[in-house]
């Protein structure tokens, strides 16, 4: 795998959480890991092992306390607050396990959200969200609230939204940990798609064993490192 | 619209704040129209002495009821830098003065020998002026014409005399509106019976006067010759612009500093249930904000967002404590009117200003919740239950 194959690449990741003055805790204890481009990635491990922390600080939601992270070739762990913003909104789209809509806004308003910060004119956002729902089988609930669909429905409305800017990456933590087994195959399988017809590169946290039998590759987390692929046991 | 959707996602909260401001604003409003009116009176005041000096024996600034005799008018006209001095009478316009808010109704009566020296013009909405030989005739100030029930041609009761009206008075936003001026000769015989018999054995009603304006040659500094007369004659009040100036401001000013603080302190009141309003707001969707900012909202988008809100609580509160204050300035003055004290003046500047305070009591109540919305750390943000 040469360097232009790679989007993301996080190097020795440290994150410690101070709880209290004795209190600490050792979320990332080096934590590497590179993904190709186009790839579908699985994370598995076990609760607390730190996949969420490394979803946040590959996703520039957070920093580390130590260690490099570098996003389609350009490091990304120092940036200022309103440089990582710019990276979010561009570069990155999220999926997260609660879907984590804004319950007032339509369908449409919640995916021309994410348009808008990311610099697109009202209008043209509007367009965008309607093609963005319209590829994930809800052209029909464009002026629908969150209240008002199924939660299959409403992570597909996550992923429109994740998807509507292009991102290089799209980041899912436990993206089908809330939905039953029908829903979450349906999920899995649009991701799929997606994947396979844009190439854009997916990296999803994942308990479920199914989901991570249908990416391209898995790694394990322990500890709040990533183990080598063959270390990987089921949790 | 987004805006105004997320304000009023809790409806009594939005409304109880929108209705504190509401208050503060009604405050400023209906006290700032009492201020309004005393400055304008003020001004009007300002205007009228701008160029001569006004006598008057002892007690308070021209409103004295000690008389002074109209035969020192010679004698002070004799007075270098003089150019002319007339007699004047001012008196209630109802003997038994209730104590009332701003200018009591007052009858003026003037000689008229200065009419062609006076700067101070008045102008008739109808009818005439006063010429010298009037008798029992009247012009009415324009907020008294409804408690006078006064029409041009008809007849009005003063002091329980008769007058007939032969004009009515512009209104001027300053003292004319509340005064009828009679021919002197009939002022001279109302002042004679207010005073106690003693005195009346002792003077005639023709000698009667309650001031004596004085004209200054061109050139006079007025202020300089109401000093020269104050010297001369140190039984007399001598009042030159300077001296009415700082006598009015210094009441004016303990006045309209009381006025303003009392609604200052109503809109801290409101700015506080803006800033706790917009605390509990952000607090309450600070998983939204998480969302956003998962989205790359940036700071300022945020900021915007809830600075918008406040902004628009503040411009509602004040629209609406704008329309009440306006209907109680109304209320008020027509209610007043019947009995001669208008005291309140919604002015222009009074109105947009008010407006443009609450919409920045908005927007600075806002500052703070707003700037720690976009500070929150979007993890966090979003794990917030
Ligand atoms: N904000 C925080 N403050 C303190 N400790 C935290 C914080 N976030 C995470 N941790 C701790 O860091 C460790 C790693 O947490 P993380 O959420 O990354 O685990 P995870 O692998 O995603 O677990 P799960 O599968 O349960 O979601 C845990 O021990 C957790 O308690
Ligand atoms: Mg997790």
């Amino acid at each position: 795998m040469n360097d232009g194959d790679v989007i993301l690449q996080i190097r020795a990741l440290y994150k410690t959480y101070e709880l209290g003055k004795e209190n600490l805790v050792r979320a990332l204890r080096g934590a590497s890991l590179e993904v190709a481009r186009g790839e579908m990635l699985a994370i598995m491990g076990p609760s607390g092992s730190g996949k969420s922390t490394v979803m946040h600080i590959m996703g520039c939601l957070d920093t580390p306390d130590q260690g490099e992270v570098w996003l389609e070739g350009r490091r990304v762990d120092k940036l200022k607050r309103h440089e990582l913003n710019r990276v979010r909104s561009r570069q990155i789209g999220f999926i997260f396990q609660g879907f984590n809509l804004i319950p007032t806004f339509t369908a449409a308003e919640n995916v021309a959200l994410a348009c808008e910060y990311a610099g697109m004119p009202r209008r043209k956002a509007k367009a965008a969200a309607a093609r963005a729902l319209t590829r994930v089988d809800l052209g029909d609930r464009l002026s629908h609230h969150p209240s008002e669909l199924s939660g299959g429905q409403q992570q597909r409305v996550a992923i429109a939204r994740a998807l509507v800017n292009e991102p290089a990456i799209i980041l899912g933590d436990e993206p089908t940990g809330d939905l039953d087994t029908i829903n979450s195959r349906e999920i899995m399988q649009m991701m799929r798609d997606i994947n396979k017809s844009t190439g854009t590169t997916f990296v999803l946290v994942t308990h479920n064993p199914e989901v991570a039998a249908a990416c391209d590759r898995t790694v394990c987390m322990r500890d709040g490192a990533v183990l080598a692929d063959e270390e990987c046991r089921p949790d | 619209m987004r805006t105004v959707k997320n304000v009023f996602r809790r409806k009594l909260r939005a409304f109880l704040t929108i209705f504190g401001i509401t208050i503060g604003i009604f405050a400023l409003v209906v006290m700032g129209s009492l201020a309004e009116k005393i400055t304008l009176l003020v001004n009007g005041g300002t205007r009228f002495y701008a160029d001569k000096v006004t006598v008057s024996q002892g007690g308070s600034a021209g409103f004295s009821v000690n008389p002074i005799s109209v035969d020192r008018i010679p004698a002070i006209q004799a007075i270098p830098g003089v150019r002319l001095a007339s007699a004047g009478i001012t008196l209630p316009l109802d003997k038994e003065q209730s104590a009332s808010f701003g200018v009591p109704a007052m009858i003026s009566a003037s000689d008229l020998r200065g009419r062609n020296l006076e700067s101070f013009k008045l102008t008739y909405s109808q009818g005439r002026e006063l010429s010298p030989d009037d008798q029992g005739k009247a012009v009415v100030g324009a907020d008294l014409v409804q408690k006078l029930n006064a029409r041009v041609g008809g007849f009005i009761k003063v002091r329980g005399r008769s007058f007939q009206v032969v004009g009515i008075l512009e209104k001027t936003l300053t003292i004319p509106d509340d005064a009828v001026i009679i021919p002197f000769r009939d002022a001279q015989n109302i002042f004679f019976n207010d005073l106690p018999e003693l005195v009346q054995k002792n003077i005639k009603p023709g000698m009667l006067a309650t001031g004596l304006t004085i004209y200054p040659k061109p050139g006079v500094n007025p202020d300089r010759l109401a000093e020269e007369i104050g010297k001369k004659y140190p039984q007399y009040d001598a009042i030159g612009p300077a001296k009415f100036q700082q006598q009015v401001t210094n009441s004016t000013h303990i006045f309209t500093t009381i006025v303003f603080g009392v609604a200052l302190i109503s809109l801290l009141v409101g700015g506080l249930s803006v800033i706790n309003t917009m605390t509990m707001s952000v607090y309450e969707r600070t998983r939204e904000v998480g969302i956003r900012k998962s989205l790359g909202a940036s700071d300022g988008r945020i900021i915007r967002q809830f600075l918008g809100e406040s902004a628009f609580i503040g411009a509602v509160g004040g629209i609406t404590g704008l329309a009440l204050g306006w209907l109680f300035v109304l209320a008020a003055n027509k209610a007043g009117e019947a009995s001669g004290t208008v005291i309140f003046l919604l002015t222009t500047r009074l109105a947009i200003g008010s407006i443009a305070f609450a919409i920045v009591l908005g927007v600075l109540s806002g500052l703070y919740p707003s700037w720690h919305a976009a500070r929150l750390n979007p993890v966090k943000a979003l794990r917030y239950e």
